[in-house]
């Protein structure tokens, strides 16, 4: 039973990581429709970035996550200027290829600045709690509590803010918003703003458990582009669903079929369920 | 590609002439310089770059030392090198492309560090042109195929099998669990130790090897490992995932010991984790551990700002036992006499330069180097014995 | 939709070097190994023959149908490891083990495509994307069969091919050159050929918009399925050169990196068109090769390269060339025209 609740547990840290920078993703997707291939980059670039405050500046690791959200948001809002605005009545598959163009270009300047090896970012707070045999990282819970809270307040900002709303409503629809009169030009560099911070929050959060390397985006790639189809592109609950069912997914896959197996599960899901529900677990309006 | 080596050859008889002539007028001795190319065909870019620039710096260190002493001797001419690196993004397909593009420019000799890489090139070595091909992997393959003009750099990881089985099975217990990276060198090691762990009569839990590259989160791994209560864990990958897999374990409870795989290194680990969680594990003895390594030590320290690996000093090592061949065979671009000349060089070399006691280079052209293996302790190493040593 | 970057190009379809010119092409890359290239040259010259197969089979899909598979190089590496398998483990020779591999990517098509065409636009996209990274991990995974993380290693090359390239006072590698010269060759009359007919008239239909295809008594989903038949087997096609040239198999070789680098080929040379898949991946591969002297700025250059060729010249280079043509007319006629005013 402890190891079923030790397993529950590295779920959720693993969900909450996914889930964040699932967001982003998703968010991009609803209001540009652009698959933003880059995003995995933004992710690695922000674990450099408070690698870098930590390391080079001697600050806290707070101030790091801070400066390192804000600094990938810049990065993107600048990015969606120059590339993915410019494009953006053409063809998806077009903003997709200049994405990777962006990927390769962020991967070669962070080995070249930092050096291919490994980084580590110390813990915050290291230590373990132990809670009825389940060992329980500060991290891990820092992990679950800051992605929590993050999600609440992105969902505030979606509901209650008037920039918040007038992103959900472009990703509802961006015909019926453009003609209700919202400014259709700045949303969109607010949306990868945004998904810039939350990318490089959730990389801040998980370095201390992973090790920050130039391709660490690639492998985060491919998973949350599985979790915001499975949820249904462009949704946010099916985004946060998606992450917590991959991390479940490959948490128990692995442990009570093989690990072997844990890799493929991600995969293996998304395909299952788009053959049975080709627009994702939840459907939402294009 | 021979007509390039032929003209380069002829500037070098003009240039020589230009030389003695200058010789014969000032009365100095200063001889024109003959540059050698060097070439390495290894992951650059992508997520084994690390891995790909470790190799390349021990390369790098090796040629840049020989050079600043004015080069050496062949056949009386003064030979310095130049490194031609080229990335493979560690697939075999442009290591092939690499190596012919090596090749069409006139170079003989060619390191590549990935068995994939070696294993598709190997039959190209003595197609026309000829080249040595300098394999830095542990894979069995590379020595099975009997190819007369490769020279395998690390040394056979089958003499540490026995020494880290009875060290830890004496010192902790019977059962051990597996939570080794499944790359096909980490799960050819997996293979082994748990034939060797049975052989010495314990038992062995489920394979829990994960990929040490792709996994985000290695906790899951070792929680399932370790819901066998095993006594010895088997792990190793590249030394920071491994760390973080000795970090995991040890903040779940886990009190055992470890066995780390030769790819990990103990000297990069403790910069992640406290020492104290690496004791009572077994491995390769750090290279600053090693006796007369201190120079070699210090010197990368100062070029590179980090600890130097075996990654590093094996290539460094290569790189001189393959000049001092050049220098024993009296020349420089024939593969085939440079490579009966590598066993002679690895004997006549100080151990300055070749880092690890080399015993010197067998018949299938394998390094034979005594490597120390060691446990932790107390945050102390201790040197093990190793029984069988592999000829 | 991700699909209709064809619709955008649409003109593209009408590009042709003329069959002359095409003749011309292939007749010059005869000719190349009697002249001695270095081993380099010849090697590059098949690297970009293997990547314009597989470009042309994308091509099918997402040029004439306007659907992005991304699980293309995955029939690649089923292609290649199929006959990697059968020569080495079932020892079949290499002249039968070829069309079994091709055999088995169109079936293996066809069932992907019965499912995947259920989801449209980008949803089959990152459908196929998904397909795509299992083939990779069930490969890297399948060690009893495919060698898993080791590779399959020592295909030996087609048997006879050594014999007769040595006979004709080649060297093997020019032997190599030939053989992927030919396939290519048959894959642009394939493909050619059925852009031609009423097959691919249709699927033009069906990128210019699945609903108005189908109210012209088009069936698009077995059109569509056929195209993704005809694609997997050129895929597997080229998998089979890649094998035995190769000689060793990764499973890097069928991941969506490889798509991605034929779909950067594919897009550079200009969609929808004949030529395209060729010039994409002739001028992109030597691009690249000619930057790894950059070491490691290559990507650094590479990346926004990439990103300022899909930003100005979308259409690819066969597209810039046409436009190029298109404007040489224009001013022809207005230059005719003001010398007649005159």
């Amino acid at each position: 039973m402890s190891t079923f609740l030790q397993q529950l547990f590295n779920a959720l840290a693993l969900g909450g990581v996914y889930a964040l920078v699932a967001l982003g993703l998703t968010l991009v997707y609803g209001v540009m429709r652009v698959p933003n291939f880059a995003h995995g980059g933004l992710y690695m670039l922000g674990a450099y970035l408070s690698y870098a405050v930590l390391t080079g500046l001697g600050w806290g690791y707070v101030p790091a996550l801070i400066i390192s959200a804000i600094g990938v948001a810049l990065l993107a809002a600048f990015m969606e200027r120059v590339i993915f605005y410019p494009m953006r009545n053409a063809p998806h598959v077009h903003p997709m290829i200049a994405a990777i163009g962006v990927l390769f270009f962020l991967e070669a300047a962070v080995q070249l600045v930092w050096g291919p090896d490994f980084k580590q970012i110390t813990e915050p707070v290291p230590g373990i709690v132990n809670v009825g045999g389940v060992i329980i990282t500060w991290q891990r819970l820092l992990v679950i509590g800051a992605s929590v809270v993050v999600m609440l307040g992105l969902n505030y900002f979606l509901k209650r803010t008037m920039t918040g709303a007038t992103i959900e409503a472009m990703s509802q629809n961006r015909e019926g918003a453009r003609l209700v009169g919202v400014n259709t030009n700045r949303v969109g560099m607010m949306t990868f703003a945004i998904s810039g911070a939350l990318a490089a929050a959730a990389a801040t959060l998980i370095a201390p458990i992973i090790s920050v390397s130039p391709s660490m985006g690639e492998v985060m790639n491919l998973k949350v582009f599985a979790i915001i189809i499975l949820g249904g592109m462009g949704s946010v609950p099916g985004a946060i669903v998606g992450a917590f069912l991959l991390a479940l997914a490959e948490v128990f896959g692995g442990y009570y079929i093989s690990l072997d197996f844990s890799d493929v599960i991600g995969f293996a899901m998304l395909v299952l369920v788009l053959a049975l529900k080709p627009q994702g677990l939840f459907k939402r309006g294009t | 590609m021979k007509q390039i080596s032929g003209n380069s050859s002829r500037q070098q008889r003009i240039s020589l002439k230009l030389a003695s002539l200058a010789v014969a007028l000032l009365g100095a001795s200063a001889l024109a310089d003959k540059v050698v190319n060097i070439g390495y065909s290894g992951p650059l870019s992508g997520g084994a770059a690390f891995y790909g620039k470790d190799v390349q710096s021990g390369l790098d260190m090796a040629i840049n030392e020989m050079n600043k002493a004015g080069g050496v001797t062949v056949k009386g001419e003064k030979v310095t090198f130049k490194l031609v690196a080229l990335d493979d993004r560690y697939l075999p397909n442009e290591t092939a492309t690499n190596v012919k593009r090596l090749t069409s420019q006139g170079i003989d000799i060619i390191f590549v560090p990935h068995a994939g890489g070696i294993l598709t090139v190997q039959p190209l070595t003595n197609r026309d042109p000829e080249f040595l091909l300098v394999a830095y992997s542990s894979e069995p393959k590379i020595l099975e195929s009997k190819n007369p003009l490769t020279f395998m750099l690390p040394p056979r990881y089958d003499n540490y099998l026995q020494p880290f089985v009875s060290t830890q099975m004496k010192a902790f217990g019977k059962k051990l669990g597996m939570v080794g990276t499944t790359s096909a060198y980490g799960k050819q090691w997996a293979e082994a130790i748990t034939g060797e762990w049975t052989k010495q009569g314990g038992t062995v839990g489920t394979n829990n090897g994960v990929d040490y590259a792709t996994t985000v989160d290695y906790s899951s791994a070792v929680t399932k490992a370790l819901a066998e209560k095993p006594d010895v864990l088997f792990i190793g990958g590249p030394s920071q995932p491994t760390a973080l897999v000795v970090k995991a374990a040890r903040e779940q409870g886990f009190k055992g010991g470890f066995i780390v795989m030769d790819q990990a290194k103990f000297e990069q680990m403790d910069t992640i984790v406290p020492r104290a969680y690496l004791d009572g594990s077994v491995g390769v003895l750090p290279t600053k551990e090693f006796a007369g390594t201190q120079v070699f030590v210090a010197q990368y320290q100062r070029a590179y700002k980090k600890i130097p690996t075996s990654e590093a000093a094996l290539n460094y090592m290569g790189m001189n036992v393959v000049a001092k061949a050049m220098e024993l065979a009296g020349t420089t671009d024939d593969a085939q006499a440079i490579r009966a000349q590598l066993n002679a060089a690895a004997k006549a070399l100080p151990q300055s330069k070749t880092v690890y006691k080399m015993l010197g280079v067998s018949a299938g052209g394998h390094a034979d180097a005594e490597f120390i293996i060691a446990s932790v302790k107390g945050g102390k190493y201790t040197k093990l014995r190793v029984n069988t040593v592999f000829k | 939709m991700l699909g209709n970057a064809g619709t955008k190009s649409a003109g593209a379809g009408r590009f042709k070097l003329g069959t002359w010119g095409w003749v011309a092409v292939f007749v010059l890359a005869a000719l190349v190994p009697l002249f001695g290239p270095s081993g380099y040259l010849l090697d590059i010259g098949v690297n970009i023959m293997i990547y314009a197969m597989l470009a042309y089979g994308m091509n099918v899909l997402l040029g004439y149908t306007g659907q992005l598979p991304l699980a293309h190089a995955g029939f690649f590496g089923i292609g290649a490891y199929t006959v990697g398998i059968l020569t080495l483990k079932a020892g079949w020779s290499f002249w039968l083990a070829w069309p079994a591999a091709v055999a088995l990517c169109a079936v293996l098509g066809l069932l992907l495509g019965l499912v995947a065409f259920r989801t449209k636009g980008d949803a089959f996209s990152i459908f196929t994307l998904g397909v795509g990274v299992i083939i990779m991990l069930v490969i890297n995974k399948w060690d009893a069969l495919t060698g898993g993380n080791e590779g399959l290693n020592g295909i030996n090359p087609p048997a006879g091919l050594e014999v007769l390239s040595k006979g004709v006072g080649l060297k093997l590698s020019a032997g190599f050159y030939y053989l992927a010269l030919i396939a290519l060759i048959l894959t642009v009359l394939a493909v050619a050929r059925a852009r031609g007919s009423v097959f691919g008239r249709s699927l033009i239909a069906i990128r210019g918009g699945e609903d108005l295809a189908r109210s012209a008594g088009i069936d698009v989903f077995t059109h569509k399925l056929r195209a993704m038949m005809l694609s997997t087997a050129i895929a597997g096609f080229a998998g089979g050169v890649y094998a035995v040239y190769v000689g060793f198999l990764g499973s890097a070789s069928a991941g969506p990196a490889m798509t991605f680098t034929v779909l950067l080929y594919l897009l550079a040379g200009g969609l929808g068109t004949l030529a395209g898949p060729l010039i994409g991946p002739a001028l992109l591969y030597t691009l690249t090769q000619s930057l790894k002297g950059l070491q490691d700025y290559q990507y650094i250059v590479f990346g926004p390269l990439l990103v300022l060729l899909i930003m100005f010249a979308p259409q690819g280079l066969a597209g810039l060339w046409m436009k190029a043509q298109a404007r040489r007319e224009l001013a022809a006629v207005t230059g005719k025209k003001g010398a007649e005013r005159a």
